[in-house]
C-alpha cells in the first residue's frame, strides 16, 4: 500500500509521529521524577554552600530538593516573565534586591510570593534577626522574603599607604574630617605630570552602587514602609551636592575606577586610598587583589554628624518561596534550615565573608577570627558591631526607577557644577528633582493595580517616616 | 465519478502541503501579532489582573520624555549608520575590489572578522577598552592625540553615543563591506572601460558607472541598516552592562521597550512601543525605497 502524498511526506509524518511521542514521553518521565522542590539561587557560592547542606535536609525530611544556579538578571526576568504568563515556577527562589520592588507592581493578593509575615513574627524572627534587614524584602508592611544577610559597609583601605601619609583614621569621625584630610594629605600631583596620581574615595560619576549607600547612611530612602515615593526630600538633595562636590571638578577627592580588572589595578597602584566595602565585597577584594594581603584595613564610614551612624548597607539576597508551590510547608523548613543554621554560619563566613542577620550567631568564634588581608582586624567582630545600624531601604514597585531617575539629576548637577560651580547648583537639582519626582508618581500614578489605599502617590512631604 | 474525485484530492493537494507552514506562521506570528496588540490597549500584572486602558499607553509613551531621547538617540545612531559605517565600508570595498585575488581574501577575513564574535562579546570587550586611564583605547587616543586618558566614555552622558557608535563602526564596517564587494564585483567590466577610453576620471567613472550599477545593492544595505539601527538592543546594552547610560544617554528604542516590559513589567506599554517601533520603521524603509528610485524600477 503506498501513502496517497508520496514518499517524502510520509516520512515527515512519520518523523512527525516519532517526535510527538518522544516529547510525550519525556515529560511523563520528568513528571515522574520531578523533586518535592525546585530551588533557584543566583550566587555561586550560596550554590556550593547549600550544595553540602541539603543531602542532611532530604534525609531528615526524606524528600528531594532540585537546586539550580541561574545569573540574577535573567533569573529576576525569567521569573517575573514566568508569573506574569502563569506558567511553572520553582517553590524556592533566592532573589538580590533591589529586584524585589519588580515583583511588587499589583495589589498585595497579586504579588507571586507567599507572605511570610506571620510566619516571621511567630517563630519571633524579627527580634532575633536584624529588624531593618527585613525592609527591602517588604511592601507595605508584609514581608515576602527571608533575609540572607546583613550587608553593613565599612570603608576598605590601603593601610600601608595611609599611614605613611601619617594619617590617623581612628580621628575621621565624620565626613566633614574625610574630606578635609583628603585635600590635606591624599589628593595629589605626585610625579608633577599635570595628572592627579592619588585620591580618597572610588565614586563613579554616575553614582551606581555608591550614592544609595550614602543617601541611606544620611537617613534618606526612596520610599518608605508604605511605597510611598520619598526620593525629593532635602536629604537627598544635600547628599546629591555633596556627592557632586566629591566626584566632579578640580577639588573632587574621588577618582571614578570602575570595576573589575581596572579597578584592581586603581587599588593596587594606590590611586584610590578608601572603598566602600560591605561585608561580601572584603572577600572580593581578598580573591581579586591578592596582592595587597596585609595592606589593606577596614573602618566604620565617617558619620554625618558626630555620633551619627557609622555604616550603610550594599545589596542583599533573600529567599522568597512562590505562591505556585505545592510545598509551601517544607518550603519554608527548608528556608529556616538553610538560613538559622548556625553550623553553616561559620563555614559560610570562611568562604563569603558575610555575616548573617541571626544576631546569636555573631558570637561564633568563627567571627573572632583575624584576617591577615586586612592587617590581622577581626573583620567578623567589626562587621557584627556595625551591623545593627544598618538603616532600613524599603523596596518599592519602580525603585529601580526612582534609583535612576535621582542619579540622572546628579549627573545634570555634575554637569551643571562643572560648567557654572557652585552658584545656582542647589536651586538647580532641586527643581530637577522635583520634575523627576513629578515624572515617577505620573508612571505610579497610570498603574490601575495599586489599589486605591494601598499606597498614597503623594508628595514625599506628606510621608510620615521622611526623614527629610 | 472516479474523475471527479481525483479532480478534488488534486486541487486538495497543494493547501495540504501548505498546512503545516501556514499551522506554524498562524501560532508563532499572527497570534502573537494580535496578542501583542490587543495587548497594547491594557495594562497586566500577571494571569488575575488585566484591565483595558484604551490609547492610554500609546499617549504615555508618545508624551514620555524617556521615549523622546530614546528616539533621537536612535535616530542619531542611524544617522551616523549611514552617513559613517556606509561610506568606510563602501570604500574599504573598493580597495579590496581592486585588490589581488590573494590579499583580497585575506583582508576580506580581518575586516569582517568582527562580526564573527557577536554584539554581546564585542560589547563586553569595549567596556573595558573604554575605561579611564587604564582602558586601552584612551590609551591610544592619549598617545595618539594626547586627549583622552581620563575620558569617562561610559559615565559621561555627552560620551555615552559616540562610543556605542565607535563600537558599532568597528563591529559592522567588515559587515556591510561584503555587501558592497558583492555588489561591486558584479558592476560590468566593458562599461567601467569604455567609461575609461572616453576619457572619464575615477570620480566620473565611480559615480557615473560603479554607483548606478550598485545601487540595488547599496538601497538594500542602506534599508537593512537602518532596520538594524532602529533594533539596536544587544551591543549597548552590554556595553553599558545591562543599564542605559547616564541620563539615559545609552537608551535607544528597544532599550525603552525591553525597560518597560520586562523592568518595569508592564507588558501592555512594551507592546505599545513594539507597533510604534514597527510604524516607524515601516515608514521609514519605505520612503528611502521610495526615494531610491528602485521601485519605480521595479514596475
Amino acid at each position: 500500500m503506498e501513502f496517497p502524498y508520496g514518499k517524502a511526506p510520509f516520512w515527515i509524518l512519520v518523523m512527525a509521529i516519532i517526535t510527538g511521542l518522544a516529547m510525550m514521553l519525556s515529560r511523563t518521565f520528568t513528571n515522574a521524577g520531578r523533586p518535592d522542590l525546585v530551588f533557584v539561587v543566583f550566587a555561586p557560592r550560596h550554590y556550593e554552600a547549600y550544595l553540602k547542606l541539603i543531602p542532611e535536609f532530604e534525609r531528615k525530611h526524606n524528600v528531594k530538593v532540585q537546586l539550580q544556579q541561574v545569573h540574577q538578571r535573567p533569573l529576576q526576568t525569567r521569573l517575573q516573565s514566568a508569573l506574569l504568563a502563569d506558567t511553572d515556577v520553582p517553590d524556592m527562589v533566592e532573589i538580590m534586591n533591589p529586584f524585589m520592588g519588580a515583583f511588587m507592581k499589583g495589589p498585595l493578593d497579586d504579588v507571586g510570593f507567599v507572605d511570610l509575615t506571620d510566619r516571621v513574627k511567630a517563630e519571633k524572627l524579627d527580634e532575633k534577626m536584624v529588624e531593618s534587614r527585613f525592609s527591602i524584602w517588604s511592601s507595605r508592611g508584609r514581608i515576602f522574603a527571608l533575609p540572607h544577610d546583613v550587608h553593613p559597609v565599612a570603608l576598605a583601605y590601603r593601610r600601608d599607604i595611609v599611614e605613611h601619609l601619617g594619617i590617623d583614621v581612628n580621628k575621621i569621625e565624620t565626613w566633614d574630617d574625610f574630606v578635609r584630610i583628603a585635600h590635606e594629605k591624599i589628593v595629589k600631583d605626585v610625579d608633577g605630570d599635570g595628572i592627579i596620581d592619588r585620591y580618597a574615595l572610588d565614586l563613579s560619576i554616575s553614582g551606581t552602587s555608591f550614592f544609595p549607600i550614602i543617601l541611606l547612611q544620611r537617613g534618606g530612602r526612596y520610599f518608605d514602609s508604605q511605597g510611598n515615593l520619598t526620593m525629593d526630600t532635602d536629604i537627598t538633595i544635600d547628599t546629591i551636592l555633596w556627592y557632586i562636590r566629591q566626584s566632579r571638578g578640580k577639588t573632587r577627592i574621588s577618582f571614578p575606577a570602575g570595576e573589575g580588572q581596572p579597578f584592581y589595578k586603581a587599588l593596587s597602584d594606590g590611586i584610590i586610598l578608601f572603598n566602600f566595602v560591605p561585608d561580601w565585597r572584603s572577600k572580593v577584594f581578598e580573591i581579586d587583589a591578592e596582592d595587597l594581603k596585609g595592606k589593606m584595613a577596614l573602618m566604620p564610614l565617617p558619620a554625618w554628624e558626630k555620633g551619627g551612624r557609622r555604616t550603610s548597607t550594599w545589596g542583599g539576597t533573600g529567599l522568597a518561596i512562590t505562591e505556585k508551590s505545592k510545598n509551601k510547608e517544607l518550603a519554608w523548613e527548608l528556608a529556616k534550615f538553610l538560613y538559622l543554621n548556625k553550623k553553616d554560619f561559620s563555614d559560610r563566613f570562611a568562604m563569603l565573608n558575610v555575616i548573617p542577620p541571626l544576631k546569636e550567631a555573631w558570637d561564633l568564634p568563627a567571627f573572632q577570627v583575624e584576617d591577615e588581608y586586612y592587617s590581622g582586624q577581626k573583620i567578623g567582630q567589626i562587621y557584627a558591631e556595625l551591623a545593627p545600624e544598618t538603616p532600613p531601604d524599603y523596596v518599592g514597585a519602580y525603585y529601580e526607577m526612582v534609583d535612576g531617575k535621582t542619579r540622572e539629576v546628579l549627573i545634570d548637577g555634575g554637569v551643571y557644577y562643572e560648567k557654572y560651580g557652585d552658584k545656582g547648583l542647589r536651586e538647580f537639582v532641586t527643581e530637577k528633582l522635583k520634575q523627576k519626582a513629578a515624572y515617577v508618581r505620573r508612571v505610579m500614578n497610570r498603574n490601575v493595580f495599586l489599589r486605591e489605599g494601598e499606597v498614597e502617590i503623594t508628595d514625599a512631604n506628606s510621608s510620615k517616616e521622611n526623614a527629610g | 465519478m472516479k474523475d471527479l474525485k481525483y479532480r478534488a484530492y488534486v486541487k486538495r493537494t497543494p493547501y495540504l502541503f501548505l498546512a503545516p507552514y501556514f499551522c506554524l506562521v498562524c501560532i508563532f506570528f499572527i497570534y502573537p501579532l494580535i496578542s501583542a496588540f490587543l495587548l497594547s490597549f491594557q495594562q497586566t500584572n500577571g494571569p488575575k489582573s488585566k484591565a483595558f486602558v484604551g490609547l492610554s499607553n500609546y499617549s504615555f509613551v508618545l508624551t514620555d520624555p524617556d521615549f523622546h531621547k530614546a528616539v533621537k538617540n536612535t535616530a542619531i545612531y542611524a544617522v551616523f549608520s549611514i552617513f559613517l559605517q556606509l561610506p568606510i565600508s563602501l570604500g574599504l570595498a573598493m580597495l579590496l575590489n581592486t585588490a589581488k585575488d590573494k590579499t583580497k581574501g585575506f583582508f576580506r577575513l580581518i575586516i569582517f572578522s568582527p562580526n564573527l564574535v557577536g554584539q554581546i562579546f564585542v560589547g563586553v570587550i569595549f567596556s573595558v577598552l573604554f575605561v579611564p586611564r587604564y582602558g586601552l583605547f584612551n590609551r591610544f587616543m592619549q598617545s595618539l592625540i594626547y586627549w583622552g586618558l581620563e575620558n569617562r566614555w561610559l559615565e559621561n552622558p555627552t560620551l555615552v553615543l559616540p562610543a556605542v557608535i565607535i563600537t558599532a563602526l568597528w563591529m559592522y564596517v567588515g559587515f556591510n563591506m561584503i555587501y558592497f564587494l558583492a555588489g561591486l564585483q558584479s558592476v560590468d567590466k566593458s562599461l567601467v572601460e569604455a567609461a575609461r577610453i572616453d576619457g572619464a576620471n575615477p570620480w566620473q567613472v565611480f559615480w557615473n558607472v560603479t554607483l548606478p550599477a550598485i545601487k540595488p545593492v547599496a538601497t538594500f544595505v542602506v534599508v537593512m541598516s537602518t532596520i538594524g539601527s532602529f533594533q539596536l538592543f544587544e551591543l549597548p546594552f552590554s556595553l553599558l552592562k545591562g543599564e542605559f547610560g547616564p541620563s539615559s544617554s545609552g537608551l535607544f528604542i528597544v532599550s525603552y521597550l525591553y525597560q518597560m516590559a520586562f523592568r518595569a513589567g508592564d507588558l501592555g506599554t512594551g507592546a505599545a512601543v513594539g507597533w510604534i517601533l514597527t510604524l516607524m520603521i515601516m515608514i521609514i524603509s519605505l520612503t528611502q525605497i521610495k526615494m531610491s528610485g528602485t521601485l519605480e524600477e521595479g514596475k
